[in-house]
């Protein structure tokens, strides 16, 4: 028999009487292994902080989300938003399952390139695109989402310098009835520069348009906006049709499902309040009926998700470093894994568990990075179970945006491991050392002294 | 000219129901052992065709030895029965024309009124007809020949020659020798046929020796011959073979001994010979009385240009295992994405009685679950407020949308089948979708609407305790009619990791379904028009060679290729399928091997999609394994083949798409140790061309590419 784990007494306000507002007494549930692997076995082999991404889940993920709309219409093409998380495994298992790849710069877009995947099948969007790019795009047939005027003659000179033919939708943003508005990208369909850009386009020899793209907005929380997105961007194509007598590809309906993480703002928890999956399917889809296209000529659906696909198959390992009692009473965990490498704290209230098994007294805590600054605050208020030096943590649905946004900070960038299907673990990317950091740097030489 | 040689030598290889000029050859050749009826017969065969040509009867039928075949037995049985003459001569010429004219309205009016052959019947009328003028005079005299011995008879027991001598006699020869030569030609021409001789023959001979023993030689090799024939007719040339047929035979050559002594007696107060009549007679009967019964799925009766009894019955197990289902709508799965079937034909919950032949569908995810959570809510459920589609063009003859939708478990039993809509797709045929959700009906009664086009969206209204889709198709207009069994025209079936196309086929209980989407690539590449030309530069082991196709049509409005090697592929092409449905010609030719690898393609690519269909035994192998099985072709197929497809993965949306064939031919019984295979692929350019053939049978190896002709592609 173990000895049993010792926990230090908390007090707690006790209710009775009729039922009160505060609901059940919370209670968290220890998230000790995932996808069948210890959480302790994987940081004694990886160290800690660690962030570990399931295979399973991104599969799962994604097959869902293909099937929730291929039952609504009939063709559609997923495309992996690069920037969410470009991890090359990561990358690897969604064009495994048949993602395209959406890139946003010339680094993503050589990043794809680097993992096999041809110009036809990438979609490269963004208000940055240098000449070498564009070029390169041109020249690989990659579909490009001009996103401005300047851009569009840029393109036309280009492609009738190479002799070539640019294989061109663009980005339209509209009002779909959200605040704030989305009108920095791609030209505005309300005050009729989408129509224009689309004339030029349709009248020029060397750009063939193939497609149309909008992506309305991030985290979006109501279906209808999409819904309106896709029957203005119908709107266009049945204008294109009837005018040019032109018949696209596809549209792409862009991305910006929310994943189930709580928003800092929200009072309830994501799950409560975001439409289904579905719902957002139906929206999108309904629309596209409206086409003025035949059956045969009906465009394919693109989607651009990264963030729903990716965000729950992301967990981060912290370790508690220290408890402390704040000024005010209130109990504070250090961890040590921060802002940093923590990037969506800023925005998310982060679900976080104990990855031991715990009594079901619980406390209302804060929790506090390692970094020196005062920014570096996890959770401002979270109710966890009595925890001490050496305890774990694990930080649910980090998959998006942490492993591209994170900072080299003053420490050092930690593993990130993949659990296969099979339950084995994949080291996917190394930490960083320091000799790494440095071989970056040069010192000129009269200050290759050190301290005199 | 070449026509006239052609329409003689099939002449003579007609009258055993064969299209094979060197069996012609050979026949005639033995015909020529008695160079005086031989010659007779020629003339007659010639002149018919002549007349036929001049008149210009349709050059196809002539061809095919339709019209000379009663003028070569009226010339030989001349020959045969008289002492020719400068008289009998003219007569006989005069006498041909007569045969040729009664073949023409017979053949033809048997063949349009019965749907029958005409088999000899125009040369028995001919004889007859001059049998009673000749009585008007007196220097024609009956000479009867069966005296004439040309060697060998000593040789062979009573049993063999009589066995030849009745082969003979079927081309009025006398003696054995010609029996021989033609019983060999046969013998490389079916063995089928072979076989049937035989078995007539015998059974017919222990009768009329046994049994029969008073006839008379006369009679003996009578019957023996009316036998033989009777035996081909029945035996695999006009029936397709089988075990019944067999025992047709074995009926029919009893019978023939009878019907023989019968128009003997019948006709001997007239002086008229037997001839073919109890043949005729027997068979025409036959066939026309097996036409009345109600399923016709054996003793099959051909339908189409015969061919050996080998081919007839490859080519009618092929056409039945390929096209037995097949329609002339195509009706298609009525949702998007893949769909289980959570309930089939004669299904345990309420497809019964009336309404067996109806399928529910769900969604269930990758994991088999049918909803998230606990399933407490509708909304749970994957197929819950899915688009449901029109799966023909059709128009809208009955909405129902008032009905509220169920909580889960709960059923209505009032209003059974919840909001419907009922679709009247023409040719009779209406289909019906049922449980929708309330007010999710988008169509209105009387709107016309294209396939595919969204109806209304899934529900769980009327009897349904969890949300699904009812479908079924029904002959009327009424909600909750009885079913109708009808097939989907095409869709992928989930089988493992794998999809396995299907057309025209019936979904199973508890498997998943999916449409194909069409791919324009592919439609392109395989949508053949009148008048197209390729032209291939082909290598088959060493010899290389340039091959062109030609899309043609037929006079029944079948498109084919025609390449000029001479060989014929029919291609049909549903809304989503391609289809070779049959091949005619060498298996060296580029179009032979595009015919194994394009037998069935589907207009749209899906990863990890094959299909297997049938290939005839004997467009498969070229092994002697085949001959020696084909005597015991009435047991059914001793040799099969299949070929199964596939398509390569595409990575990249401008890669080419490539199918992969695995041929393979098994031996089964008697022959079970006998296997071959070969492979091969055809690959299908991004701009939509047939770019390359390749294939490995055997010892050979073929590849060929298209030339593309640089001017006409600009």
């Amino acid at each position: 028999m173990t000895k049993r784990r010792y926990e230090r007494p908390v007090i707690t306000k006790h209710h009775s009487g009729f039922m009160n507002k505060f609901g059940n007494s919370p209670v968290s549930v220890p998230k000790t292994e995932i996808d069948g692997v210890a959480v302790k076995k994987l940081t004694e082999e990886y160290g800690s902080p660690l962030f570990v991404i399931s295979e399973k889940q991104i599969r799962q993920n994604y097959k869902n989300l293909f099937r929730i709309f291929r039952s609504r219409y009939p063709k559609i093409q997923m495309t992996w938003s690069y920037k969410t998380n470009y991890l090359n495994a990561v990358c690897s298992v969604f064009h495994n399952e048949g993602a395209w790849a959406e890139v946003v710069s010339a680094f993503e877009y050589d990043r794809a390139r680097k993992l096999g995947i041809r110009g036809e099948n990438i979609i490269f969007n963004g208000p940055d695109k240098d000449e070498n790019a564009l070029i390169r795009a041109i020249e690989e047939k990659a579909k490009i989402h001009i996103d401005h005027f300047d851009e569009l003659y840029q393109i036309i000179e280009l492609a009738e310098k190479m002799g070539k033919q640019a294989q061109v939708a663009i980005r339209v943003n509209m009002d779909v009835g959200i605040y704030p508005k989305w009108d920095r990208f791609g030209f505005n369909y309300e005050n009729g520069e989408a129509t224009e850009a689309l004339r030029r386009i349709a009248i020029n020899k060397n750009l063939k348009l193939i497609g149309l793209h909008t992506h309305i907005g991030t985290y979006m929380m109501s279906t209808e906006a999409y819904r309106t997105g896709a029957s203005k961007l119908v709107h266009l194509a049945n204008l294109l049709k009837s005018q040019f007598g032109l018949v696209l590809d596809y549209i792409d309906m862009g991305g910006g499902l929310p994943s189930y993480n709580t928003l800092k703002g929200q009072y309830l928890q994501a799950e409560e309040l975001l439409p289904t999956l579905e719902q957002y399917a139906d929206a999108i889809t309904a629309p596209f009926f409206e086409l003025n296209y035949s059956s045969d000529e009906m465009p394919t659906l693109f989607l651009e998700n990264g963030r729903v696909l990716i965000d729950d198959a992301g967990f981060l390992i912290t370790q508690v470093l220290a408890n402390k009692r704040l000024s005010d009473g209130k109990r504070a965990i250090i961890i040590d894994g921060g802002v940093n490498i923590l990037f969506t704290s800023f925005w998310y209230k982060h679900k976080i568990s104990p990855a031991q098994q715990t009594s079901v007294h619980t406390e209302n805590a804060a929790i506090y990075g390692p970094l020196c600054m005062n920014i570096d605050c996890i959770r401002e208020d979270i109710v966890l179970p009595t925890l001490k030096k050496g305890d774990q943590l694990v930080v649910h649905h980090v998959g998006a945006y942490n492993v591209t946004q994170w900072m080299q900070f003053i420490t050092l960038r930690p593993n990130v491991v993949m659990v296969m299907e099979d339950g084995s673990v994949e080291l996917i990317r190394k930490s960083e050392d320091l000799d790494y950091i440095m071989s970056l740097e040069s010192i000129p030489a009269k200050l290759q002294t050190g301290v005199k | 000219m070449k026509l006239l040689f052609e329409s003689i030598v099939f002449s003579y290889s007609q009258i055993f129901f064969s299209n094979r000029k060197w069996l012609g050859i050979i026949l005639f050749a033995g015909t020529m052992l008695n160079p005086v009826i031989g010659a007779a017969g020629l003339i007659g065969v010639a002149l018919s065709n002549l007349f036929a040509l001049y008149l210009k009867f349709d050059k196809e039928k002539v061809r095919s030895g339709f019209y000379g075949f009663n003028g070569l037995l009226t010339g030989a049985a001349f020959a045969f029965y008289f002492e020719l003459t400068p008289f009998l001569v003219l007569v006989g010429f005069l006498f041909v024309f007569i045969s040729f004219f009664l073949a023409a309205a017979l053949e033809n009016y048997l063949a349009a009124a019965f749907n029958l052959p005409g088999l000899s019947l125009p040369f028995v009328f001919t004889l007859y007809i001059f049998l009673i003028f000749s009585t008007n005079f007196e220097q024609i005299a009956y000479l009867y020949k069966e005296g004439f011995a040309i060697g060998f008879e000593q040789y062979l027991p009573d049993s063999i020659s009589l066995l030849f001598r009745s082969i003979s006699v079927i081309y009025l020869q006398p003696g054995v020798l010609p029996g021989i030569i033609f019983f060999i030609g046969i013998l490389f021409f079916s063995r089928v046929m072979a076989v049937n001789i035989v078995i007539g023959y015998t059974l017919n001979y222990l009768l009329i020796t046994y049994a029969f023993s008073s006839y008379s030689p006369e009679l003996m090799l009578l019957s023996s011959f009316n036998a033989i024939l009777t035996a081909i007719a029945l035996g695999g040339s006009l029936i397709i073979v089988s075990r019944k047929s067999f025992l047709l035979v074995a009926i029919a050559s009893v019978m023939v001994a009878i019907f023989t002594g019968f128009f003997y007696k019948l006709l001997m107060p007239y002086f008229l010979p037997v001839l073919v009549l109890p043949f005729n007679s027997i068979v025409l009967a036959t066939l026309y009385s097996l036409k009345f019964r109600q399923e016709q799925s054996d003793l099959v009766l051909l339908y189409f240009p015969p061919g050996s009894p080998e081919e007839n019955l490859y080519y009618h197990t092929n056409r039945v295992s390929r096209f037995e289902k097949f329609k002339q709508i195509f009706p298609e799965l009525p949702f998007y994405g893949e769909w289980f079937i959570s309930q089939g034909f004669f299904g345990g919950y309420t497809h019964k009685d009336d309404w067996s032949y109806a399928w529910d569908f769900i969604i269930k995810n990758e994991s088999g679950k049918e909803f998230e959570d606990e399933g407490n809510y509708k909304a749970d459920y994957y197929c819950y407020d899915t688009p449901v589609v029109s799966a023909l063009e059709g128009d809208v003859v009955r909405v129902i949308d008032n009905i509220t939708d169920n909580k889960i478990g709960e059923n209505n039993l009032k209003y059974n089948w919840g909001n419907s809509v009922v679709l009247n797709h023409g040719h009779g045929l209406y289909s019906s979708m049922s449980h929708l959700k309330s007010g999710s009906i988008k169509v209105a009664e009387g709107d016309h609407i294209k396939r595919g086009q969204v109806i209304a969206n899934c529900g769980n209204s009327g009897r349904s305790p969890y949300p699904h889709l009812h479908f079924q198709f029904q002959l009327t207009d009424k909600l909750g009619d009885k079913t109708y069994k009808f097939p989907f025209s095409s869709y992928m079936q989930k089988d493992g990791e794998k999809f396995i196309l299907k057309s025209f086929e019936f979904p199973p209980e508890n498997v998943t379904v999916a449409n194909i989407e069409l791919h324009k690539t592919l439609k392109k590449a395989l949508n053949f028009r009148l008048g197209d030309e390729f032209e291939f530069e082909c290598n088959l082991g060493e010899i290389s060679f340039r091959e062109k196709w030609e899309v043609k049509v037929d006079i029944m409005n079948n498109l084919f290729i025609e390449s000029d090697s001479n060989c014929r592929a029919y291609i049909y092409m549903t809304d989503k399928i391609f289809y070779i449905s049959s091949y005619i010609g060498s298996r060296s030719s580029a179009l032979y091997f595009f015919y194994l690898l394009a037998i069935r393609v589907p207009l749209g690519y899906h990863e990890k999609l094959e299909w297997h269909d049938p290939i005839p035994a004997r467009h498969a192998t070229s092994s002697f394994i085949r001959y020696l099985s084909e005597p015991f072709l009435f047991l059914g197929e001793q040799i099969r083949s299949e070929i199964r497809l596939y398509f390569e993965e595409r990575i990249n949306s401008d890669d080419d798409f490539v199918i992969d064939g695995e041929l393979s031919t098994r031996g089964k019984m008697l022959f079970s140790g006998f296997s071959e295979k070969g492979n091969g692929k055809m690959v299908i350019s991004n701009e939509g061309e047939i770019k390359s053939l390749e294939f490995e049978l055997g010892k050979k190896y073929f590849n060929c590419n298209l030339i593309i002709d640089e001017e006409k592609s600009e």
